[in-house]
């Protein structure tokens, strides 16, 4: 096949564009890889292996593989902090992109965390999630004092590696690419308008919050106090199956990763007692089955959404719901909420079709690859969770499916 | 329930309601809106239940329930309801589908009253204008609050506020945080004293004309008193 010299853009570094660079790296094509965080994984790099005493194929650990490989290919050129700008002419594609180069130099930086520590401006130095690949420590322009009246140099003069530079100006670069990969993923819905107390109760948290926790402490800890929690509830369908918003999907992962990561806590601390609120449970994927029925056992199932969440004087959750076997009102407390948030089109989506001169779906995820109906212009692919929720499995494959299109594509043009 | 009996799935008639402006077809069950209201549980209403009976073309047998009266008509359910079902509107609706009689008592006599004598006490005009000067005289008696009085049918004010019928009879304190705090504001404000009523009694009893007639009695006061701005604190 004649794919040599051949040079394709993808955009976004999650589980799905990292698993196309390394796919298309392999078969010999130049990769530029353009990402708008600091950090590669996207997503899914945040999550916990949700193993217990063997496997549950959550697939966590795909990411953490498919970022060494792709990062590991001399072909594959990565671009974090980048925005697409322009994207013009066909064949090559011209792509116009604008990039900060990062303030921690990567090579250096051995994540001990020292910078953390000496700044003073809460979340304005972020950590990543993959501390052996890539950038793990990244500052944020907008909150760091540095970047308003060069006041503060806290981080850079405590740095034993000398990683830290607090001078970098935005470049911009232009690269020909033969095709363009879109892999920018999904965002998480922010469930501050349900009456759950999110943002104003700091023991009500979505599910990435938990995985944010879990990654830390090992156990459930009580982002109020950091006491250990024992009573914990999920409430499933936050923000997906909602007309009202606008977003009446499923969202697919929800079911299996809570329930997944309730057994997780269970393994973790024995005493945990566990509350499930959910409509009904989406059982995707012939193995889920035998879990599930395992679960009910230890997770008290009930088949209710709250409608209101209060915060008690000894600083606890009370939740207020419809039990459905008394057919009455009943308050539970809890020492943690989770809320398994849904997963919703990327703002994103939107620009990026204009820049493709495309447009996205109804729901605002975009097109996947091969609609008959809404082509995308050639050379365009779109795989993973742009194109609507979907597992970390189903990502990869996803991504494995487009890139093989796209292979045949490179080698006829 | 009132029927006991089981209905037989055949002797539906899902396609009754269709012409209904609801969407209560789209329900999933999910509870929120059972799990927000205040009465779930009472006489075993859950809002769900409704809505189904709704969407299978239960419609009499939901009709001879005391469910769509239990019914605060809060709207917390329609609210929170993640597929936007307008349940109070589907409580209203069947409500409508009683007459007369057949409403609950003490609703019906207050319509009754309401549409004959502008408020559902059946308090006379001049005992009205009596409740608000006496507590006048008491607010004016408080320190801070001297030569309070209260501004019946003063033409031109800039707004008009409706009195809610228990603040006349029984909670006739109640009154009197309102009236402090226009004072305090400065509000250039107005009562009337015919149909001065804001329950909706056409509302509680999915009377739509009753509702017409009571928001047009208001409507007039507006014009009679030529006040531009409504406070209709229901």
């Amino acid at each position: 096949m004649n794919i040599d010299h051949k040079h394709v853009a993808v955009i976004g570094a999650g589980v799905t564009g990292l698993t196309a660079a390394d796919a298309l790296a392999g078969w010999g094509v130049h990769v530029s890889l353009f990402e708008k965080t600091p950090f590669l994984g996207g997503h899914a790099i945040q999550l916990n292996c949700k193993a217990t005493d063997a496997c549950v194929k959550c697939g966590a650990c795909v990411v953490e593989d498919k970022l060494h490989r792709a990062t590991r290919h001399p072909t594959v050129e990565i671009h974090t902090g980048a925005q697409i700008e322009t994207v013009t002419g066909q064949r090559p594609y011209q792509i116009a992109y604008r990039t900060h180069s990062p303030l921690v130099n990567a090579d250096r930086c051995n994540g001990c965390g020292i910078c953390f520590q000496k700044c003073p401006v809460p979340g304005a130095i972020l950590q990543g999630h993959a501390p052996r690949v890539g950038p793990y420590v990244a500052i944020r322009r907008e909150l760091c004092r540095y970047f308003d009246n060069a006041a503060c140099t806290l981080c850079r003069d405590a740095c034993p590696q000398v990683a830290i530079g607090l001078s970098s100006e935005a470049q911009a670069g232009v690269i020909r690419a033969d095709a363009i990969f879109v892999a920018t993923g999904f965002t998480t819905f922010n469930p501050s308008g349900k009456p759950y107390g999110y943002g104003r109760f700091r023991n009500v948290i979505t599910s990435l919050d938990a995985e944010r926790l879990l990654r830390e402490h090992a156990v459930m800890k009580r982002p109020s106090d950091g006491r250990p929690a024992g009573r914990i509830a999920f409430i499933q369908c936050v923000g997906s199956r909602d007309a009202q918003l606008g977003h009446p999907w499923c969202s697919k992962i929800c079911c299996g990763s809570s329930m997944r990561m309730a057994r997780l806590i269970q393994s973790r601390q024995k005493d945990a007692q566990i509350t499930f609120f959910y409509i009904d449970v989406q059982t995707f994927g012939k193995d889920f089955q035998p879990f599930y029925l395992n679960a009910r056992e230890n997770i008290a199932m009930i088949r209710a959404i709250p409608g209101d969440i209060l915060r008690t004087e000894t600083d606890e959750l009370e939740v207020i719901y419809f039990d459905p076997e008394t057919h009455a009102s009943k308050e539970s407390v809890f020492d943690i909420v989770v809320l398994s948030v849904g997963l919703l089109p990327s703002g994103d989506n939107g620009p990026m079709a204009r820049i493709l001169d495309w447009t996205p779906d109804e729901s605002g995820f975009l097109h996947p690859h091969g609609s008959d109906r809404h082509p995308a212009p050639a050379g365009i692919y779109t795989a993973g969770a742009v194109t609507g929720p979907m597992t970390i499995a189903e990502s990869v494959s996803s991504a494995e499916k487009a890139v093989f299109e796209m292979i045949r594509y490179l080698s006829r043009s | 329930m009132a029927n006991d009996r089981p209905d037989r799935l055949e002797a539906l008639n899902s396609a009754c309601c269709k012409d209904w402006s609801y969407d209560q077809d789209v329900c999933l069950t999910c509870a929120m809106c059972a799990s927000a209201c205040p009465v779930a549980g009472v006489d075993d209403y859950d809002p769900r239940k409704m809505v189904r009976m709704v969407s299978l073309g239960m419609v009499d047998q939901v009709v001879q329930s005391r469910w769509p009266w239990i019914c605060t008509m809060c709207g917390k359910c329609e609210q929170v309801c993640p597929m936007g079902i307008d349940i109070a509107d589907i409580t209203r609706r069947i409500r409508s589908l009683r007459q007369g009689r057949q409403i609950p008592g003490i609703l019906y006599k207050g319509l009754a009253a309401a549409l004959e004598t502008g408020n559902n006490l059946s308090l006379p005009k001049e005992d009205f204008i009596f409740i608000l000067e006496d507590v006048a005289e008491e607010v004016a008696g408080e320190p801070g609050f001297e030569g309070f009085s209260v501004p019946i049918d003063k033409k031109g004010a800039r707004l008009l506020t409706t009195v809610h019928n228990k603040l006349v009879n029984t909670h006739t304190e109640d009154l009197k945080p309102w009236w402090k705090i226009f004072h305090a504001a400065g509000e250039d404000w107005t009562v009337a004293s015919d149909n001065w009523e804001g329950t909706s009694w056409g509302y509680f009893t999915g009377n739509d004309e009753a509702i017409k007639i009571m928001a047009g009695r208001i409507v007039e006061n507006m014009r009679r008193l030529e006040v531009d701005t409504l406070l209709w604190p229901e």
